[in-house]
């Protein structure tokens, strides 16, 4: 897993993980569960913008209202992590595309 | 209505721009209006991607305000590319529902 | 045609063969499309290209019809071919990875925040 390697044993990486841990429990197994899916899929996003920081974000203020995490995210979690990384290519495409020339 | 999300792809988008163009909001806010429009399918999650693409395309302003409850709220406004966009858009939607409705009336 | 052994070994299945044969009687262009649709269809498909077949017959078909009728390929496929062909596949059921990536991101959080409500 190149891409958490290079994100883990940094600060920051350290800070990303606390705010989640403080998300109430619904929002931390759906954060998992996306990034989880998000590692295999592999957008570029993830390292070079702030994709997981920016859910996190989303995540705080959907908690802090209240509401429960699928009322925020839709039941359908795979569709909205498809619809954040929509403009991001994946590496997997990145790999094809040399591949095929 | 419910099953509009297949339609509304794309419209969406323009949606949003037309409720930030009326004054400067935040998400929540935008998914409460456009549920009350009668869109009860779109959710929080659906308005956050479309923020996101207009923030990351340059077309929304946004500031973080404190909030009374939890973290700082995103605020978004449009600027100028995103009021061109928005134009855009509308000149766009009425021809497609031009379009639409005249083959519905059964004209050429 | 090296995408041939790779999609089906160096066992031709008879479908395949009777594809190919179908293939070469089309104008080049319509040749060279079929060559990258098919290419862009594999990742879709199983090892054994089993769950191809259908497929390939009916992007096969559309193209016979398309030249048929003298329009030019670009015309009827437009630019994204490899758009065309996940289309073709995941209409005809075809599941990618991803696909099954996606079902089981729902699944474990509807597990999950179920097994967290006891």
């Amino acid at each position: 897993m190149g891409i958490q390697d290079i994100i883990e044993g940094k600060k920051q990486w350290r800070a990303h993980l606390a705010r989640v841990k403080a998300l109430p429990p619904d929002y931390q197994i759906v954060y998992q569960e996306m990034q989880r899916y998000l590692f295999k899929v592999g957008p570029i996003d993830l390292v070079e913008g702030n994709l997981l920081s920016g859910i996190v974000d989303f995540f705080e203020e959907g908690a802090a209202s209240g509401r429960g995490v699928l009322e925020v995210t839709g039941t359908d979690v795979a569709a909205f992590c498809d619809d954040l990384i929509k403009d991001s290519r994946t590496y997997a495409e990145i790999y094809q595309e040399s591949a095929g020339r | 209505m419910e099953d509009l999300t297949e339609m509304l792809k794309g419209t969406l988008e323009g949606c949003v721009l037309e409720i930030i163009g009326r004054e400067e909001t935040y998400g929540y806010a935008i998914t409460r209006r456009l549920n009350d429009l009668g869109f009860a399918d779109v959710v929080d999650g659906t308005v956050y991607t479309i923020l996101l693409r207009l923030e990351r395309n340059g077309l929304v302003q946004v500031t973080k305000r404190p909030s009374e409850v939890g973290p700082p709220r995103k605020f978004y406004a449009l600027n100028d590319a995103g009021r061109a966009e928005l134009a855009t858009f509308w000149t766009k939607w009425q021809y497609v529902s031009s379009r639409i409705d005249t083959l519905k009336e059964g004209g050429a | 045609m090296k995408f041939w052994e790779t999609i089906t070994g160096n066992d031709l299945t008879r479908e395949w063969k009777v594809f190919e044969a179908r293939a070469q009687a089309l104008p080049a262009d319509y040749q060279a499309a079929w060559g990258q649709i098919v290419s862009h269809l594999f990742p879709y498909g199983s090892f054994t290209g089993r769950n191809l077949t259908p497929i390939a017959d009916a992007a096969l078909g559309l193209l016979e019809e398309a030249s048929a009728d003298g329009q030019s390929v670009h015309d009827v496929l437009g630019d994204d071919i490899a758009g065309f062909s996940a289309a073709l596949a995941g209409g005809a059921g075809a599941r990618t990875y991803r696909d099954r990536w996606r079902e089981q991101l729902n699944r474990n959080v509807a597990r999950k925040l179920a097994r967290l409500g006891d």
